[in-house]
């Protein structure tokens, strides 16, 4: 049976909102007569309980009774939003700041990785940051004195090693420190979303020696990170914060699934009574509408996913030569295609068209689509702009890598290799 | 149930105890106290011409004013210890006693990045400033010691060696422990409060001239001269000067004060950092 590592229960943490820092000496001495005198309650509960809004709105569970288990050799990946608590949480199982309620208790080393470069000092050279910042994240001399190259080449600053690291630039600065970082070898080992910075081929290197600590090394790993492909290719349980509560744990993907969905942003839907929606004495936009065909109930909406975009306006013409052209965006505003309808001729009345994206062929990423409207092949009727917006989750299956896929498509038509002609080894 | 709870290797709970200094762990992490105090040390001259002089630098630089102004201006009666010594003698102690407090009262404030991202014993970055200060202080006594000799050889100062020497490191661990003492628990109270932080460098000053640092506790007139012998860092000078130079006044009462009032102290404000060290993260 696999041994505990950590028992997390009832954890609780309150913070006093906008008196941070100095707090009334009353309050004080308030506070720690009621504790340490008459050994009752925090007095701050029953104020941040309250129904008085007033009083409560000084107080903010920043995580509210929160208890699980993790076990030895586990990778667990916490997922949630901004100020959900992740890393509160974090930080108390650290043991850097104490909690309100409940207690955290733990077997083994930890090393926590809250930012790259803990304790870096930008005067002093790479050699005696590499031992000041290993010694603070918990290695003995031993250790560093023993893997002093291997970081060294890791980030491959060899050069530069006898230099403050003030003269660094700031990748050759980050390289140094996670360098340090990745070679930790602690039971437990806690990481908050420091993979976010480095440039991309840095990134698969880091993530690459985590799976290697974790999977070849057994190690107990706690992993904050807003990149689910990271935390879907990693980990082994996932957890999901909300607001300070513990809304899931358990498998990953149906946890991540499930996350994604709550927190996914498109206009999927827009429609108009009708006269009332956007267009001009030609032509009137009664609908539009994104369909996404996902491949099951509970899957997220990523680039496998095919996607049927419909709408639906009145014509206000006669006979009129018409076509409409529908326009893919990214993001950052570039056009990913353009495709134009055939063109034909309209009567006076409702029409309807739909247009099929194929899955696996957008990249991942966010998108918006605009509509529009032309006459005669050249004039432009109307100009319906970013009526609908999507985000596409990423996908990678079997592909064990987790830099960012450049492009703005990602298609999957046929690409092959194989090996055309064979040298034995000893003939070579 | 009590085998489960003892098997763990650490906790983190509401609940924190005077009691539990974690000396084991203050011990695996001996390295880093090491490499802090080197840190400190290398911060200090880094980009600077002389580099490490400056240890000596300082403080005889300190002593021309303080010769100059109390011996030229004001002539305070300092016995018939040569000036120089005399000052050095005192500048060196205080020095001490006022930079490691100095360093410690703001470990919070100071260091409240690496405390709020990764954790180990808080008592760690304290012990550092005061070890890189002794350390300081240590080369600067071998200094003094070779200014001793001149004298004696070239001045014709009467030095002699006797068991009064052995003073010499009472004097300097009591100065060590009030200043780590007094400097953790304004440390915690700074953190929290920062009005005492405006107070403490005004206190430290204060606290000079009630301490025989630029005059003997002779030349203190008897009706005023128990102000003075409520500090208690007044017996650990005068045994310091006492022990180099065989001149001062060392009594026992006096003595057993400051070593009771150091003996106190110093588990006191341990347990009163190690209570609220954790604690203060959330509010520095």
């Amino acid at each position: 049976m696999p041994e505990t590592v950590i028992e997390v229960s009832n954890l609780s943490k309150l913070y006093r909102l906008g008196t941070i820092g100095t707090g009334s000496i009353r309050q004080d001495l308030n506070y720690w007569w009621t504790t340490s005198v008459l050994k009752k309650e925090n007095p701050f509960f029953n104020l941040a309980e309250s129904d008085n809004s007033q009083q409560s709105k000084q107080f903010l569970w920043a995580l509210k009774d929160i208890s699980f288990t993790v076990e030895h050799g586990e990778v667990l990946g916490i997922i949630g939003s901004n100020g959900s608590g992740k890393s509160t949480l974090l930080k108390i199982i650290s043991r850097i700041v104490s909690p309100t309620k409940g207690s955290v208790r733990g077997k083994g080393k930890v090393s926590s990785l809250l930012e790259v470069g803990t304790g870096f000092h930008k005067e002093l050279s790479g050699r005696e940051n590499i031992f000041i910042s290993g010694y603070l994240l918990g290695m003995n001399k031993e250790e560093i004195t023993k893997k002093f190259d291997e970081i060294v080449a890791f980030s491959g600053v060899e050069d530069f090693i006898d230099t403050p690291v003030k003269r660094y630039s700031s990748g050759m600065y980050v390289r140094l420190a996670f360098a340090v970082a990745a070679h930790l070898e602690p039971d437990i080992l806690i990481v908050d979303e420091v993979l976010a910075v480095g440039d991309a081929d840095f990134q698969k290197k880091c993530l690459g020696k985590m799976r290697q600590v974790s999977q070849k090394e057994g190690r107990t790993i706690l992993f904050v990170s807003h990149s689910m492909q990271a935390i879907h290719n990693l980990c082994d349980k996932a957890m999901w914060l909300q607001k300070g509560k513990m809304m899931d744990l358990g498998d990953v993907t149906p946890i991540v699934n499930r996350y994604i969905m709550g927190v996914q942003q498109f206009k999927t839907k827009q429609s108009w009574e009708r006269g009332q929606g956007p267009g001009n004495e030609f032509l009137r936009f009664e609908n539009v509408e994104l369909i996404p065909h996902l491949l099951s109930d509970d899957a997220p909406l990523d680039i496998r996913t095919p996607l049927t975009v419909s709408f639906e306006f009145w014509n206000n013409q006669d006979d009129v030569y018409l076509t409409t052209g529908l326009h893919l965006f990214t993001n950052s505003g570039e056009c990913v295609f353009d495709i134009p309808t055939r063109p034909g001729i309209y009567k006076r009345g409702l029409v309807k068209g739909t247009c099929e994206i194929p899955g696996n062929f957008l990249n991942d990423g966010s998108y918006f689509i605009s509509l529009i409207i032309v006459k005669d092949t050249s004039v432009r009727l109307f100009y319906l702009e970013e009526c609908l917006s999507f985000d596409l989750e990423d996908y990678r299956g079997e592909i064990k890598w987790y830099g960012k896929w450049v492009g703005a498509v990602r298609p999957n038509f046929p690409f092959t290799m194989h090996q055309e002609l064979e040298i034995p080894a000893h003939h070579a | 149930m009590n085998q489960t709870v003892e098997k763990w290797d650490w906790q983190n709970s509401a609940q924190t105890s005077y009691w539990s200094v974690p000396l084991r762990e203050i011990y695996s992490f001996r390295h880093l106290l090491y490499s802090l105090v080197r840190r400190e040390f290398l911060l200090s001259y880094q980009q600077t011409l002389l580099g490490p002089l400056w240890v000596i630098f300082q403080p005889l630089m300190a002593l021309v004013t303080y010769i100059l102004v109390f011996t030229k201006i004001i002539g305070i009666n300092i016995g018939s210890v040569p000036p120089v010594l005399f000052y050095f003698s005192g500048i060196l102690l205080w020095n001490f006693f006022n930079d490691s407090f100095g360093g410690i009262y703001n470990t919070f404030r100071d260091n409240i990045q690496i405390f709020s991202k990764v954790y180990f014993p808080r008592i760690i970055m304290p012990l550092s400033v005061v070890a890189n200060h002794f350390s300081r202080f240590l080369m600067q006594l071998v200094f003094l010691a070779v200014m001793v000799g001149y004298y004696a050889m070239f001045k014709g100062f009467n030095f002699n060696l006797s068991f009064a020497l052995l003073g010499l490191p009472i004097a300097v661990l009591g100065v060590g422990v009030i200043s780590i003492s007094v400097g953790l628990i304004v440390s915690v109270l700074t953190a929290k409060y920062r009005d005492i932080g405006n107070v403490v460098a005004l206190a430290i000053r204060m606290i000079m001239f009630v301490t025989p640092v630029i005059y003997p506790l002779a030349t203190i007139p008897e009706n005023v001269r128990w102000i003075v012998m409520l500090n208690p860092l007044t017996s650990y000078f005068e045994m310091f000067r006492f022990g180099l130079f065989g001149e001062g006044t060392v009594h026992l009462l006096p003595l057993m004060y400051s070593i009771t009032v150091s003996i106190v102290i110093l588990p006191l404000s341990l347990m009163f950092f190690n209570k609220n060290g954790n604690k203060l993260i959330d509010v520095v």
